[in-house]
């Protein structure tokens, strides 16, 4: 018994290994990511510590005057800039004055720093002004420090001395790279964006779901199922063919339809209708297209997993059914509804997990729009992360939002199990007493 | 109500399983339908309640032509081969399903279904799901679901196939009492004999699509039309030795044994026979003497049955009061009654 499971844990190692790889990892990493501020502004690699103006805007909440002195240039007669003057072979008479009448002074602004310079005995040029005050900016505005050490050493050589914690707060607000934070998900909760987003979905999933992966597979199998076996079967492999035609070139039939010189446009022409592009015309029709779109790919599969399992029912039970005086309706009702419980749950789980991950369609024909009317979550995760007009890819919200969708996934799968009732689905033992 | 078939008729594709056939079930009758396995019973019994059309002919309720009326329309209940229950269902429900379907109302069906259910014995079983039941209880759903809606017409296809041997004769006079009290006009396929002969009022024997003799069971029994039915009903069956004719007599193979026949005053000799004799009809009383030997003894308690080998190696069966002084291998002298015996054309018709 022992030595059977050892066994079998070691016979199911390379698919265990396969499922962690292609299929946890995934789904871990896409966790990591969630919690970090990854984008193409930040890399994915380490950055640095700079007072760019959007640090400085950070610092206004927390350090209001730190941010207003650090956002103004400063400029200090310092012997580190007296050196550098020295070696530019200017006139001497520059560095001797500076030093002897100006050491150590600090002034608030280039202007009042040039005036000073300009006033030096021996005349500089304008170009020699400037060549002189750039000598001694001391601001650390835009500058790029590759430590944070190295940074506080700056400030507090402007004057700034800084407690730990305010150390801190403008060590996060100047650092460049990512760092770890739920911030995508306060984002993701708090953003009228995400909720009409969040809307879509719900709205593209339960009625693409209902109307067609379900609904309209069902009806499909009833029908062929009291149809002649040979009628049925040219049905069936009509409605399959949205499934088997290469996704490209079927939306593209479908743009084909809608388009402003389409098939639609063309006809209603005749009746004196402007020709328009009735699938980006409006929201209603952009959804109307989408759904339709979406739902003849999704209508074929349900269709063949009810119609086996209609054909997987005995025949005599219909004949029993008939005899006991049921209707089709009833039958359907009451024999065959029933028996399809478990293939109706497994569809409905199976097409809810692929419209919500799915976006292929929207984004061949619609793109989300028009506007952002269609944009659904999994679109919006890629629009986020790894395709977007700004160029600021936002690997880390774009993550969150995936991480969502798993969730979701997960969460809607376990609310059908309990709808469907699987317990009472696993047959029991027979029982004899 | 009257049951007509008439000059019924039914192919599946090229397969004609049936042709042609013409049969009338009484009103308030119990009809057997008695045959081998593939002769066609069930597709008759499929035709009556309208799941299959005829190819060709009519089908009669009564003076109503139902031939081309939906199995929900004939009112008839049927007990299939394969008993038919609903998986999804419990017994009650399977039970209720005729009545739930025309709209009963719920306590109705509740009071009727614990009636019909304490009737065939499974009042204990009403919640469980026809996976959780033996086959004879399967089947004493299906008969319960096949009366509950007091059908015109009760079709049962083998129903007792899967009893136990009590719960057959249980269910035999059960099945028969309530058929008598609805007067139900009933069809009962099997290939039991003993049930076709102690159940019913009349048996039809079918043989590849084809009535051969339809009778009451003692008719039937003491008066068969051709070999086939007296091969069929009897149990320990008949057995036939093979002979021809000669001055009026039936003569086996190698002349040992002569019975002379009434039936046989206008045959010419030579003409190949059969003859058929009943266990019970050889043995202790009868007019001619037989001459073999027990090959074969067995003790069915009340009686024994013995098979005895003539000269020529034909088997002659015998059915006595139990005795102890005969064993295998013993030679007997053993009286055969000819005025009970049947004669056999070659093709099979009695003469
Ligand atoms: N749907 C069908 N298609 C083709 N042939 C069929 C069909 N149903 C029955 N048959 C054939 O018709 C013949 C009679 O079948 P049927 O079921 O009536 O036999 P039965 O007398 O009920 O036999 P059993 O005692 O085994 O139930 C068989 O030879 C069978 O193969
Ligand atoms: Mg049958």
């Amino acid at each position: 018994m022992r030595t059977s499971r050892t066994l079998g844990l070691f016979m199911i190692a390379p698919a265990s290994i396969m499922i962690f790889l292609f299929f946890l990892m995934p789904v871990v990493l896409t966790a990591i990511f969630a919690m970090t501020n990854m984008s193409t502004a930040t890399g994915i690699s380490g950055g640095a510590w700079q007072v760019t103006q959007a640090a400085v805007n950070r610092l206004k909440t927390d350090l209001p005057e730190l941010a207003d002195g650090i956002a103004e240039p400063r400029f200090i007669i310092d012997e580190e800039g007296l050196k550098e003057l020295e070696t530019l072979k200017l006139k001497p008479g520059f560095a001797a004055e500076l030093r002897a009448e100006h050491m150590g002074e600090v002034y608030p602004s280039r202007r009042e720093a040039e005036r000073v310079i300009k006033a030096l005995k021996d005349r500089p040029s304008t170009r020699e002004v400037k060549q002189i005050s750039d000598l001694f900016n001391r601001s650390v505005l835009n500058t790029r420090f590759e430590t944070r050490d190295e940074l506080m050493a700056n400030l507090k050589k402007l004057g700034f001395d800084l407690t730990p914690q305010q150390q801190d707060i403008v060590a996060r607000a100047t650092y460049t790279g990512w760092i770890w934070t739920t911030d995508n998900f306060r984002i993701i909760s708090s953003s009228p964006d995400m909720a009409q987003i969040f809307f879509n979905t719900a709205f593209y999933v339960s009625v693409t779901l209902l109307l067609f992966n379900v609904g309209y597979a069902l009806f499909l199998a009833l029908t062929t199922h009291y149809m002649q076996a040979s009628t049925a079967s040219v049905f069936r492999a009509i409605w399959l063919l949205p499934r088997i035609t290469p996704v490209v070139i079927y939306v593209l039939l479908w743009k084909w339809l809608t388009w402003d010189s389409g098939f639609i446009s063309t006809f209603m022409s005749q009746f004196g209708y402007p020709p328009k592009n009735y699938l980006l015309d409006t929201a209603y029709n952009a959804w109307f297209f989408v759904i339709l779109i979406n739902g003849f790919i999704g209508a074929s599969m349900g269709m063949l997993v009810f119609s086996s399992a209609i054909k997987a029912i005995p025949q005599t039970q219909f004949h029993a059914s008939e005899v006991d005086g049921a209707s089709r309706l009833q039958q359907i009702r009451y024999i065959i509804l029933p028996q399809l419980r478990w293939p109706i749950l497994f569809v409905t789980c199976y097409q809810t997990l692929s419209l919500l991950a799915s976006f292929n369609e929207i984004l061949l024909s619609t793109r989300g729009g028009p506007g952002k009317a269609t944009e659904v979550w999994s679109l919006a995760a890629f629009h986020t992360a790894l395709n977007n007009y700004t160029g600021n890819l936002e690997y880390g919200l774009g993550a969150a939002m995936a991480l969502v969708l798993v969730v979701v996934g997960i969460i809607l799968s376990l609310i059908y199990l309990r709808i469907f009732r699987y317990d009472t689905l696993i047959s029991k033992p027979l029982i004899e007493d | 109500m009257r049951i007509l078939l008439d000059k019924f008729s039914k192919s599946f594709g090229s397969t004609k399983v049936i042709e042609d056939m013409n049969l009338e079930v009484a009103s308030g009758e119990m009809l057997a339908l008695l045959g081998p396995s593939g002769c066609g019973k069930s597709t008759t019994l499929f035709a009556v309640c309208g799941i299959h059309r005829p190819t060709s002919g009519r089908i009669l309720f009564g003076d109503r032509d139902v031939t081309n009326l939906p199995s929900q329309e004939r009112n008839v209940g049927v007990v299939f081969q394969s008993y038919a229950l609903y998986p999804h269902m419990t017994v009650e429900e399977n039970i209720g399903f005729p009545l739930m379907v025309k709209r009963a109302a719920a306590p109705d069906i509740k009071k009727q279904v614990a009636a019909i259910a304490a009737l065939v014995h499974i009042d204990n079983l009403l919640d469980r799901r026809p996976s959780q039941l033996s086959g004879g209880q399967q089947q004493r759903v299906a008969l319960a679901r096949a009366l509950i809606r007091r059908p015109d017409v009760l079709l049962l296809d083998e129903p007792l196939a899967n009893l136990d041997a009590k719960l057959r004769l249980e269910m035999r006079s059960e099945i028969r009492r309530l058929q008598r009290e609805t007067g139900i006009t009933a069809i009962l396929v099997t290939h039991d004999q003993v049930e076709a002969m102690s159940m019913c009022d009349r048996i039809a024997i079918m043989k590849s699509g084809e009535i051969v003799q339809i009778a009451t069971p003692s008719a039937m029994y003491n008066d068969p039309r051709t070999s086939f039915v007296a091969g069929f009903l009897g149990n320990p069956p008949i057995s036939f030795i093979k002979g021809t004719a000669f001055q009026g007599a039936f003569v086996s193979g190698d002349g040992h044994l002569k019975v002379p026949l009434a039936a046989l005053s206008g045959i010419s000799d030579d003409t190949p026979l059969t003859l058929g004799v009943r266990p019970e009809h050889f043995g202790t009383g009868g007019d001619i003497a037989v001459e073999g030997r027990i090959v074969f003894a067995e003790t069915q308690g009340r009686e024994n049955l013995y098979d005895v080998a003539l000269p020529d190696g034909s088997v002659l069966r015998s059915i006595q009061p139990v005795r102890n002084d005969i064993k295998p291998g013993d030679q007997v002298r053993w009286m055969l009654g000819s005025d009970a015996a049947f004669i056999f054309a070659e093709n099979g018709q009695r003469l």
